[in-house]
């Protein structure tokens, strides 16, 4: 490995250790055809209902071409003749009750509770994927209704409510699909989904055993309703929301962190061998609290030294972190108005790829960051994870000793900036490590390359600030001088206020009870007048009025929807 | 987290379409033509399960005439429904609904134009717009047509409710669905069997 460059401090340079020497194995290219380390999937059942819905519209298909749906007309009457012929007044009470969950009213309460229920929980994903496949579901029955024209049973008295033709059955079609997508968007994976499993078999035997008895549908009605209720819900479910990467978890704790350990956990092992030749041997989340964008992991590899061992450092990011992030770029752009550059990434690809790319910017200028070691795929176009040097041993700046050296470091490392047009925009304390006397910057993944001048301001005063925290004004104030003059420091205070400084340094300021940025006010010799940042833009003034006409139709909507039975 | 529920937007509107297609999904399209390749259209049958007391079932005879369309029908236990659309008097102008028994109260009886039924007319209101039901009566059910015509010339609505609707009756559809399943299944229940 080549040496690395060292940092520059105004009081000269602090060397950088070198990194362990890790064990290299020769890597692989995965050949065409080969399934990614982490690959979709739909398991063998969700592959099995779908294959029986195939069938059962070719069974459509095959008695519409023969016309021998008379053949089954007969089969299905004599079975619910037999049925008839066990009718009595207390069982039809019986009936009539256990069939009530696929009344429409029944069918009804499920929906509005399922809706109520995702969005306190702000499982907004598993909500857009119940409802378009409600949508889907309940289209492709109706138009299966008016294609193929079935007819109520004959020959039996129906003494049951029904609406419309008979096949499939509407009812155990939209109830069906209902339960499966309550069951994966509500219940978490594991025993207690098996246990829901069971329990909306019995639902729908209950159900249909209730419809057959009281000659609602023809029992292949609610065969094929049924292969159609599961297959569709569970293949989206299980496509669009696998469990994953939006697991269903009642634990505290931020969503956007990724379970690691399991099949995630063995193919992020072998995705590292074959694609950056380390052999890792333990995959553990890492200060999964000072993140909330990514996964952070701490990764045990075998290395050549005396220990064996060594660690890396990785972020896991997904697709559910870029949307969470266009979502967080758009409430602050509703919110605040235009704040520089806030185009969110359009896929975790590109979101990595950036953060890689600015991290070996940083390196190459000798900034003290962590030396990027590679991109690695778990999924294609679903999940990255991106590998850096592990800094052991180190600790927050807002919880390390912080003397005049750091000081300088920190301060050069936004003249560093400066000179390679670069702004990192998120320094806060969770960003900037002391690791024996030496300062490390991380998480450059909001970095620009040739920001504007207000930003590279804004960097100067986050620094001072943030060093400022474990200090004092006064000692920071005048270590910049030596590395800026006066009207950059002036320029610097009055680009940064408020919503400029990371949310982790406003609550750290908040909470030290004395106001540091008056403090460095009154240090300089003289103030510029603020910098304006709420600047009204054409974007945000329709986005505001989509978002408030959205709103209204919104609340319209679901006026009607909860005034109105399915 | 403004952003968040500016996500769940989509959701409503797609639950609010959502609630209209799961509403509308029982809604039969297709006019139920008296005589189609088969005998009567699946639909006629279906409204004849619909009021299994019925001996005459209402359908659509031919073609409407021009500027009529078909709207929808709606059948269910107890009662069947279709109405008729015209570019002139509005949407659902005509109203065909089948019931076992129908309140005629202040209908005036005039002579049938049907074998076998007796035919009562009311006139809600003649202006601005038409407002009236025809009512059939025969054995074990009620014809209802109701007009809600969008002006007060009812000539022509009138003329296709009596030229359009025609009628099967029960024997003819037991025939029909004993001959398609070879002899084997017939219409209705065995009369001693009430549910």
């Amino acid at each position: 490995m080549a040496t690395l460059p060292p940092a520059v401090t105004a009081t000269g340079t602090v060397a950088r250790p070198q990194p362990p020497a890790l064990r290299h194995v020769r890597r692989r290219r995965r050949p065409s055809g080969e399934p990614p380390p982490l690959p979709r999937h739909l398991n063998a059942s969700g592959k099995w209902w779908l294959a029986a819905s195939g069938a059962v519209v070719l069974a459509w298909i095959a008695v519409a071409v023969t016309g021998s749906v008379s053949l089954f007309d007969v089969a299905d009457t004599r079975v619910l003749q037999a049925f008839a012929q066990v009718r009595s007044p207390p069982l039809t009470r019986i009936a009539l009750i256990a069939g009530a969950l696929a009344t429409p009213i029944g069918v009804y309460l499920l929906w509005v509770a399922n809706f109520a229920v995702l969005i306190v929980l702000r499982r907004w994903r598993h909500l857009f994927v119940w409802v378009g496949v409600a949508l889907v579901v309940v289209n492709l029955g109706g138009t299966m209704l008016t294609l193929l024209q079935r007819p109520r049973p004959y020959e039996v008295a129906l003494i049951g409510r029904w609406a419309g033709f008979s096949m499939p059955s509407l009812p155990i079609t939209v109830l069906t699909t209902f339960l499966v997508c309550t069951l994966y968007s509500l219940v978490p994976a594991g025993r207690y989904r098996t246990a829901g499993k069971w329990v909306i078999c019995g639902l729908l035997a209950v159900t249909a055993l209730s419809r057959l008895y009281l000659a609602q549908d023809h029992p292949t009605d609610i065969v094929a309703g049924a292969i159609l209720g599961v297959a569709v819900p569970l293949a989206a479910f299980r496509w669009l929301t696998p469990n994953d990467v939006f697991p269903v978890s009642y634990r505290r704790g931020r969503t956007a962190h990724l379970d690691v350990t399991g099949i995630r956990g063995d193919a992020i092992i072998r995705a590292l061998q074959d694609q950056l030749g380390l052999l890792a041997t333990s995959v553990k989340p890492f200060n999964l609290e000072g993140s909330g964008g990514s996964t952070p992991l701490k990764i045990c590899v075998k290395s050549d030294d005396a220990a064996g061992e060594s660690y890396v450092f990785a972020k896991l990011y997904a697709a559910t972190h870029v949307r969470s992030d266009r979502w967080y770029k758009l409430g602050r752009t509703l919110l605040y108005g235009r704040l520089e550059d806030e185009q969110p990434f359009h896929s975790v690809r590109r979101l990595v790829q950036y953060e890689d790319y600015v991290l070996h910017l940083m390196d190459d200028a000798g900034l003290p960051v962590s030396h990027p070691l590679g991109i690695v795929e778990i999924t294609p176009e679903r999940e990255y994870l991106l590998v850096t040097e592990f800094i052991a041993g180190s600790s927050e700046i807002g919880e390390a000793d912080v003397d005049e050296a750091i000081i300088d470091q920190g301060l050069a490392v936004v003249r560093r900036m400066w000179e390679i047009g670069l702004a990192h925009r998120d320094i806060k304390p969770a960003n900037l490590l002391v690791c024996d006397g030496r300062l490390v910057i991380i998480d450059t993944a909001f970095a620009e390359v040739r920001p504007s001048p207000w930003r590279q301001a804004v960097d100067l005063a986050n620094m001072m600030l943030v060093l400022g925290l474990r200090t004092d004004a006064e000692t920071v104030y005048q270590r910049a001088r030596r590395q800026f003059s006066e009207e950059e420091i002036a320029e610097a205070f009055a680009a940064t206020r408020g919503l400029t400084m990371p949310t982790q340094l406003r609550r750290l300021l908040r909470q030290r009870g004395r106001d540091l940025h008056a403090q460095f006010l009154e240090l300089l010799p003289y103030r510029l007048p603020p910098v304006r940042i709420q600047l009204f833009s054409w974007r945000r003034v329709l986005l505001t009025i989509a978002t408030l006409f959205g709103a209204v139709l919104g609340v319209m909507i679901l006026i009607s929807v909860l005034g109105q039975p399915l | 987290m403004k952003a968040a529920r500016i996500a769940a937007l989509p959701a409503l509107v797609a639950g609010g379409l959502l609630s209209g297609c799961a509403g509308g999904s029982t809604l039969i399209t297709a006019a139920p033509l008296c005589a189609g390749p088969d005998g009567a259209d699946n639909g006629v049958v279906l409204m004849a399960q619909s009021v299994p007391t019925a001996t005459q079932v209402p359908c659509i005879r031919s073609a409407l005439p021009l500027g009529w369309n078909f709207h929808h029908l709606d059948a269910r236990n107890g009662r069947a429904q279709f109405s008729l659309d015209s570019d002139r008097d509005g949407q659902m102008a005509v109203e065909v609904r089948l019931e076992a028994s129908c309140t005629t109260a202040g209908a005036t009886e005039v002579p049938s134009d049907r074998d076998g039924m007796r035919r009562l007319e009311r006139v809600g209101r003649t202006s601005p717009s038409y407002a009236g039901t025809r009512y059939y009566l025969f054995d074990g059910g009620c014809l209802s047509v109701v007009f809600s015509l969008a002006s007060n010339d009812a000539g022509e609505a009138l003329a296709v409710a009596s030229q359009a609707v025609g009628f099967v009756s029960r024997d003819e559809l037991r025939a029909q669905v004993r001959d398609a399943s070879g002899g084997r299944l017939s219409l209705d229940p065995p009369p001693h069997e009430n549910g």
